[in-house]
C-alpha cells in the first residue's frame, strides 16, 4: 500500500508560480472556508476543509514557507506520535508527510508497552515542505493565496445561532476587495503580537525571516470581539554548521533498523532503512551554567514573566532550575543534504556572541560555528476556554482558531487542532452540525477537551498521562477508532474508509477465531510445550487468553492452527496487542459509556448562569459563567464544581429538554389534529 | 423520610455486621479515574445498568427490616428468591411469602414482599421491597443472597435518592433540600470528614495519597519522558520499592481486626453453650432486665435474642442463642443453626458452661472444657479461640472448695481461654467477669485515643482493598507492559482518592516537573 511513496511529487516551483496570484486575480471573491496561516495547523485545516467539500482558500504570507518546520526537524514522540497517527487516521497530511520526509525513524518506549509506543522521526526540512506544498496545491477545491490579512470582517450574528458576532470574511493588507467566507480559521501561530528576542534587543515578528503580521488582526480579536488573550513565550536553539562539530566526541544514536511508518496507508517509508541518518547525544558542562549566569543581565527574554513551557525550557531555565547537573543535548540532522545540525535542548536567547561562547563549552562543539543564532518569541494566545469543542469562538459565529493561537506548543498539537477546526469550519459552511470527538476515543478529543474546558496556563503539550483511557487509545488502533467516524464527517476518502473497514472486519474475525479455540490448559500445554502456564489444570482457555501470555505470539498460535489463523497473519502484531489490552479495556467500557453519556448532554450556550432558577452557589455560578462548558461532562471537569451543582444543573437541563420535547410532541399532534389519547385507545391490544 | 432513605443504607451496608455484603463489594470491578471526578459520582446512576440493593431500615434490634432493591434486575431477584412461579405479584400489593436463597433454595425468612414496577416506585425504576425479620442473621443472609444474583450490587451512599432524583421523582424544592446531602460528597467535605475522623488517620491516608501521587508521577515521567531525558531506570526501582512499601503498609492497616469499625458499630458478643447452662440468665444479668425468657426447661430459647449494652464506654451488641444440642424439633434445629451461625460471625463468644457438670479433678475438667470449646467453635479458625471467654455458671451450687480448685486450677491450663466463675443467681463473681469482658472489648475496639490509627468505616476498607489489589497489578505488569503497570498505580490512587479526594492529571505533571529536569 505504498502507492503514495512511489508517486512523483509535482514540480513544486512551477505550481507555486501558477497559484501565487494576487487577490484581484482570484477566480472568486467568496469561499466557504478561509484559512489564515500556512503552518501545521493551517495546512491541515485547509486540506481537511477541502476534503469535507468546502471551497477553501488558504492565505499565507509566503507560499515558500508553507509546511516549514520552524523549530525542531522532527515529528512524533511519546503522546505526539499518537496525535500524528490520529491525524492520519482522519486522512490528514502530517503522517504521510513524515513518512515522505523522515530520515531517522524510531519507536520510543519500545519496551514499555504498545499503548505508550511513541512513533518518531527526524525530518528532512526540504522534503517535508515539498510534500505539504505539493499535496495542498493538488487538493481539489483548495486555492492558495499569498498575502497578509489586514482585518477580519465581522457583522451582526445570525439570530438563529448563539453568539454575539459573525465573521463574514477577511480583508488583505494590499487594500484589495474583501474576500467573503462562511467560516474563517485563524492559525497565526506565534505571529499574534509576536516579538522576537535576542540578547537585549527585541523586534516585532513571529519567526526570524518573516514579516510581522498586521496589528489589525489582534485588534479585531481583542477589541471588537472582546476575546481574552494571554501571553506565552517559546524559543529555538542556534543552528550549527555540521562541519564545525566534532561528532566523534558525541555518542552515536542509531535509528531503528526497520523504520515504522506514521501513516496507516504506508507499509514503508521513502527513506530506505540503510539511508537513515543517526542522531548524536552529548551533555552540558559546568561551563555552560557559568556562561548562563554571567550573561543573565544581557538576556531580556529570560527576565520576562510570560510563561514558557516547563517541558521545553531554554538552556537558561534548565541550568537555573536544576543547577549543578549535566543536561542532555541531542545533535540532530536537518536533512539528507543539509549542512546544518540542530542542537535539541539548547534553545537560548542570549546575545549571539555569548551563544557561541556557551556552545563551545560542550566538548563536541569546541570549534562549532553558528549558522543562525537562537532566539525567543513572545506572542499572544486566545484563552481557549472561549472556544467550543468544534474550536469555534463561542461568541463569534464562523470564527475558528487552531494551533499556537490557542496556547499549545508542538507541530502535532497544531496539526490535530488544524484538522479538527478545518472539518468543523467546512461543516458549518455546508450547514452541517458540528462534529464532536470524545476524550474517551482519541487524543485529539483529550487535547480539545483540555483546551476548551480547562484552558492553559503554559504552552500545552500532549502527554500520554493526560489520557484517562490510555490503554484503549493506542497508536496501533487509531484507524479503528477514527477512520470510520472521519468518513461520516466527510474528511476521509472512500478508499481509506474501505481499507479501514476491511481491517476492522479481519480483526474481528481473527478475534472470533481465537476465542473459538478453547481447550483445557492441559491440552494447551501439550500443544505449546515451551509455554509456562500458572493457571490450574481444569481451566478452559481460549486462543485469546493464550495470546495474552508474554511468550505467546500470534505466529506461534498460527503455526499450531494454520487452517483457522493463517489468513490473519498480516495482523499478527495488532492481534497480540489486542489480546494483552482487551481485559483492561473491557473493564473500562462501562466507565467510557458513562462519560460519553455525560458528554452527550449539552448545556445551552446562552444560559444566564447568574439568574438560573437552580440551587447553585455564587462561586459555582461564576465558574460556569467564566468557562461556559458546552456539555455536562465538561462541567464535571471544571475545578471548583461541586457534585451538588452538577446534579442540579443536570436536573435543570434534563427537565428543560423533556418539557421541550413534550411541547414539540404536543404541537406535532395538534398539527395532525389528533387527540393523543384517542390514538392510544385505537391501538390494537 | 428522604433522610432515612439516604443515610441508612450507608450505615447498614457499611456497618460492621455485614461482612458478607462487604465481601461482595470487594469483588466488584475496580472503578476508574473518572468515577472520581466530582460530578461523575453524582451521575453514576445515569448510565449505570446495575441493580442496587440495601437495607433501608435501621440495624440492631428491630422487629422488621426493609430491604430495598432497585433496577432492571429487581424482577429477576424477586422471581428467583420468592416462590412465585413465573408470575410477578400484583403491583404495590403486600404478599406474605418465603424468601429463599436463589442457589441453595434454603428458606431464609418469611416476610412481606412488595413489587413496584417502573415508573411507579421511589426511584422510578423497577423496585422490590422485602419486609423481613429484623435479626442481623436474617438480614445478612438476605443481603448476601441478593449479592449473588447477577447484575446486583450493594447501593452506594445515597444512591436510591440519586436515582429517584434523576428519574424526576423529586421536584425542585425537594432537590434543594437534598442539596446538602449530596454536597456531603464534595471533595472539600470529604477531606474535612477525613480530617475530623481522627487526626492521625487523616494524616496516614494523606501520607499514602502523597506517596502514591509521587510514585505515579515517577512512572508517568518514565513513560512520557525517559526516552529523551535523563530519567534513569533507577526511577523505576524506587517506584518498585514504594509500591511494595505502600502495599505492605495498607495491608497491615487492613489487618486491624476491624477495631475502628467495631468502635463505630458495636462489638458483637454472642452467648453460646449447651442447653440449660444459664445463657439467658447471663443475658438478663448483664442487661439488668428480663430480656429473655428463663426457665428450667432445656431449649427455652429458640431464636436469637439481642440487646445493646454499654460496657465500659464501648458499644456492645449482645445476643443470646439457643442451646446447642441435637433436637428432633424442627424449630429448635433452626434455632441451633442460627446460634452456630452467630458464633461464627461473633467478635467475642461467651461460652457458658454449667459448672456443676464439670468433673472435680481439674485436668479432667479442662479436657472436657476444651472438647466443648472445639465443638462450639468448630468451624472457626484458630484465632477464634482467642475471641472466647469461658463462663462457668451456677457456682452457687458448688462447694466452696471445688470452686477454689476450679478457679485456680483452670487458670494454669494452657490452651484455655480466660475462665470466669459466676453465679447468675447470686451475682457472685460478676464483677470480676465484667472486668475481664470489658478488657476484651477494649482490646477489640482499640483505644481511640492512642496507638496506631484504625479504620472506622467499611467504605474506607473497601477502597483500601481496591487500592492494594491495584498495586498488585503494577507488580504483575512491571516488566512486561509499563502502561498496564502504570494503570495499576492510577487505579490505586483513584481508590485512595475516594477517601482523600480526587487527583487530576495536572497534579501529576506538576510533580513530574518539580522532580525532573525535562528539557526536550
Amino acid at each position: 500500500m505504498s502507492h503514495m511513496l512511489t508517486k512523483k511529487l509535482p514540480p513544486v516551483q512551477s505550481v507555486l508560480f501558477l497559484v501565487s496570484r494576487r487577490a484581484s486575480q482570484l477566480s472568486r471573491q467568496r469561499y466557504d472556508v478561509i484559512v489564515v496561516g500556512g503552518g501545521h495547523a493551517g495546512t491541515e485545516a485547509a486540506a481537511a476543509a477541502a476534503r469535507v467539500g468546502a471551497e477553501t482558500l488558504l492565505v499565507t504570507q509566503k507560499i515558500q514557507t508553507i509546511g516549514a518546520l520552524s523549530c525542531n526537524p522532527s515529528l512524533g514522540g511519546v503522546g505526539k506520535g499518537h496525535l500524528v497517527r490520529e491525524v492520519d487516521a482522519l486522512d490528514g497530511l502530517c503522517g504521510r508527510a513524515g513518512d515522505w520526509a523522515g530520515i531517522n525513524f524510531s519507536v520510543l518506549n519500545r519496551s514499555k508497552g504498545p499503548a505508550v509506543w511513541g512513533l518518531r522521526a527526524q525530518l528532512d526540512r526540504q522534503r517535508y515542505r515539498e510534500f505539504i506544498q505539493a499535496e495542498l496545491l493538488s487538493t481539489p477545491r483548495l486555492k492558495v493565496l499569498e498575502g497578509s490579512v489586514e482585518e477580519l470582517l465581522v457583522s451582526d450574528p445570525n439570530p438563529a445561532e448563539p453568539g454575539h458576532h459573525r465573521v463574514t470574511g477577511i480583508r488583505l493588507a494590499n487594500g484589495s476587495q474583501p474576500i467573503s467566507a462562511s467560516s474563517v480559521v485563524l492559525t497565526t501561530g506565534t505571529f499574534l503580537s509576536g516579538s522576537l528576542f535576542v540578547g537585549r534587543t527585541s523586534s516585532p515578528g513571529g519567526r526570524i525571516g518573516d514579516a510581522p503580521s498586521s496589528s489589525g488582526l489582534t485588534q479585531t480579536l481583542r477589541d471588537q470581539l472582546g476575546l481574552r488573550v494571554g501571553r506565552l513565550r517559546t524559543g529555538t536553539p542556534p543552528r550549527l554548521l555540521k562541519d564545525s562539530v566534532d561528532l566523534s566526541l558525541a555518542k552515536l544514536h542509531p535509528p531503528d533498523r526497520q523504520p515504522t511508518p506514521f501513516s496507516f496507508t504506508n507499509t514503508q517509508t521513502r527513506c530506505k532503512p540503510e539511508e537513515q541518518l543517526p542522531c548524536y547525544l552529548t551533555y552540558t558542562t559546568p561551563g555552560v551554567e557559568r556562561v548562563v549566569r554571567e550573561s543573565l543581565h544581557l538576556n531580556c527574554h529570560i527576565q520576562q514573566d510570560a510563561k514558557g513551557p516547563r517541558y521545553c525550557p531554554s538552556i537558561e531555565s534548565r541550568v537555573l532550575r536544576f543547577p549543578g547537573r549535566s543536561h542532555q543535548v541531542w545533535l540532530e540532522p536537518e536533512g539528507l543534504t543539509s549542512d546544518l545540525l540542530y542542537p535539541q535542548g539548547l534553545s537560548m536567547t542570549m546575545p549571539p556572541d555569548v551563544q557561541l561562547r556557551l556552545i563551545r563549552e560542550i566538548p563536541p562543539l569546541h570549534r562549532a560555528e553558528i549558522h543562525t543564532p537562537g532566539y525567543g518569541v513572545q506572542y499572544d494566545y486566545v484563552c481557549p476556554t472561549q472556544l467550543s469543542p468544534a474550536l469555534q469562538v463561542k461568541n463569534t459565529q464562523g470564527l475558528f482558531l487552531a494551533g499556537q493561537i490557542n496556547g499549545t506548543t508542538g507541530y502535532e498539537e497544531a496539526a490535530a487542532q488544524g484538522l479538527w477546526a478545518g472539518v468543523n469550519a467546512a461543516r458549518r459552511a455546508l450547514s452541517q452540525p458540528p462534529a464532536a470527538l470524545s476524550r474517551t476515543e482519541s487524543y485529539i478529543g483529550v487535547l480539545v477537551d483540555d483546551l476548551v474546558s480547562r484552558g492553559v496556563t503554559e504552552p500545552y503539550r500532549m502527554f500520554t498521562s493526560r489520557a484517562e483511557f490510555r490503554t484503549s487509545l493506542r497508536p496501533d488502533n487509531a484507524d479503528l477508532r477514527l477512520t470510520m467516524k472521519g468518513f461520516e464527517l466527510g474528511c476521509v476518502s472512500a478508499v481509506r474508509h474501505h481499507e479501514a473497514v476491511r481491517v476492522r472486519c479481519s480483526l474481528q474475525n481473527a478475534i472470533a477465531a481465537l476465542q473459538a479455540l478453547t481447550m483445557s490448559s492441559t491440552s494447551w500445554r501439550k500443544k505449546l510445550p515451551g509455554i509456562s502456564m500458572s493457571e490450574n489444570k481444569s481451566q478452559t482457555l481460549s486462543g485469546m487468553d493464550l495470546l495474552e501470555y508474554k511468550d505467546v505470539s500470534f505466529e506461534i498460535l498460527a503455526s499450531v492452527f494454520p487452517e483457522c489463523l493463517s489468513p490473519y497473519m498480516e495482523f499478527s502484531q495488532r492481534l497480540k496487542i489486542e489480546a494483552v489490552y482487551k481485559p483492561h479495556n473491557d473493564q473500562n467500557r462501562s466507565e467510557i459509556k458513562r462519560i460519553q453519556s455525560e458528554e452527550n448532554m449539552s448545556l445551552p450556550q446562552d444560559i444566564d448562569y447568574f439568574t438560573l432558577p437552580v440551587s447553585l452557589s455564587q462561586e459555582v455560578r461564576e465558574i460556569l459563567d467564566r468557562f461556559r462548558p458546552t456539555t455536562l461532562g465538561a462541567a464535571t471537569r471544571l475545578q471548583g464544581m461541586t457534585p451538588a451543582a452538577i446534579a442540579n444543573l443536570f436536573n435543570y437541563v434534563h427537565f428543560t429538554r423533556r418539557r421541550e420535547s413534550r411541547r414539540k410532541q404536543a404541537d406535532h399532534e395538534e398539527e395532525r389534529g389528533e387527540e393523543p389519547c384517542r390514538r392510544n385507545a385505537s391501538l390494537p391490544q | 423520610m428522604y433522610y432515612s432513605a439516604i443515610m441508612l443504607p450507608v450505615s447498614a451496608v457499611c456497618g460492621g455486621i455485614y461482612r458478607a455484603t462487604i465481601r461482595t463489594l470487594r469483588t466488584r470491578n475496580i472503578p476508574l479515574n473518572h468515577r472520581l471526578s466530582s460530578g461523575g459520582r453524582v451521575l453514576a446512576g445515569l448510565a449505570d445498568a446495575d441493580t442496587i440493593f440495601a437495607l433501608s431500615s435501621g440495624h440492631g434490634r428491630c422487629g422488621v427490616a426493609v430491604v430495598r432493591i432497585s433496577g432492571s434486575a429487581a424482577a429477576t431477584a424477586l422471581r428467583c428468591m420468592v416462590g412465585l412461579g413465573n408470575q410477578l405479584p400484583p403491583p404495590r400489593t403486600a404478599l406474605l411469602r418465603s424468601i429463599t436463597d436463589p442457589h441453595s433454595k434454603e428458606v431464609l425468612d418469611r416476610g412481606l414482599v412488595l413489587w413496584f414496577p417502573a415508573p411507579h416506585s421511589f426511584t422510578g425504576e423497577d423496585s422490590v421491597e422485602f419486609h423481613i425479620h429484623g435479626g442481623p442473621a436474617v438480614i445478612t443472609a438476605v443481603l448476601q443472597a441478593l449479592g449473588s444474583v447477577p447484575g446486583m450490587r450493594p447501593a452506594d451512599a445515597g444512591e436510591f435518592t440519586r436515582r429517584a432524583f434523576h428519574a424526576g421523582k423529586l421536584d425542585l424544592t425537594e432537590v434543594e433540600g437534598l442539596g446538602d446531602l449530596i454536597h456531603a460528597e464534595t471533595e472539600a467535605q470529604r477531606r474535612q470528614a477525613l480530617r475530623q475522623m481522627s487526626g492521625e488517620l487523616g494524616r496516614l491516608y494523606q501520607n499514602w495519597s502523597h506517596r502514591l501521587k509521587r510514585t505515579l508521577a515517577h512512572v508517568e515521567a518514565f513513560i512520557d519522558f525517559s526516552e529523551d531525558e535523563l530519567i534513569e531506570e533507577g526511577v523505576l526501582d524506587q517506584v518498585d520499592i514504594s509500591v511494595c512499601d505502600l502495599q505492605t503498609e495498607i495491608e497491615q492497616h487492613l489487618k486491624d481486626e476491624r477495631r475502628g469499625e467495631r468502635l463505630r458499630s458495636g462489638v458483637h458478643v454472642v452467648i453460646a453453650g449447651a442447653t440449660n447452662a444459664g445463657k439467658s440468665s447471663l443475658l438478663n444479668t448483664l442487661c439488668q432486665r428480663p430480656a429473655a425468657i428463663v426457665s428450667p426447661i432445656a431449649g427455652t430459647t429458640r431464636d436469637v435474642v439481642e440487646s445493646a449494652l454499654d460496657i465500659g464506654g464501648f458499644p456492645v451488641l449482645l445476643s443470646d442463642t439457643a442451646g446447642l444440642r441435637d433436637s428432633p424439633d424442627l424449630v429448635e434445629q433452626e434455632g441451633v443453626r442460627r446460634a452456630r451461625e452467630r458464633v461464627q460471625q461473633a467478635d467475642l463468644t461467651l461460652l457458658v458452661v454449667d459448672s456443676t457438670i464439670l468433673p472435680s479433678e481439674e485436668q479432667e475438667a479442662a479436657a472436657l472444657l476444651l472438647e466443648h470449646l472445639r465443638s462450639v467453635l468448630s468451624s472457626q479458625d484458630q484465632s477464634g479461640a482467642g475471641r472466647c471467654l469461658l463462663v462457668l455458671n451456677k457456682t452457687d451450687l458448688l462447694p466452696e472448695a471445688q470452686r477454689e480448685k476450679l478457679n485456680l486450677g483452670l487458670r494454669r491450663v494452657s490452651g484455655l481461654p480466660p475462665v470466669c466463675l459466676i453465679s447468675c443467681q447470686t451475682n457472685e463473681g460478676l464483677k470480676d467477669f465484667l472486668t475481664v469482658l470489658q478488657s476484651s472489648v477494649k482490646t477489640m475496639c482499640g483505644d481511640p485515643l492512642s496507638g496506631a490509627p484504625t479504620l472506622t468505616q467499611a467504605r474506607h476498607r473497601a477502597h483500601l482493598q481496591h487500592c492494594v489489589a491495584a498495586l498488585a497489578q503494577y507488580r504483575r505488569y512491571r516488566d512486561s507492559d509499563l502502561a498496564l503497570a502504570a494503570e495499576g498505580v492510577r487505579l490505586a490512587l483513584t481508590s485512595l482518592g475516594r477517601i482523600t479526594g480526587r487527583v487530576g492529571a495536572e497534579e501529576i505533571l506538576d510533580i513530574i516537573f518539580k522532580d525532573f529536569c525535562i528539557g526536550k
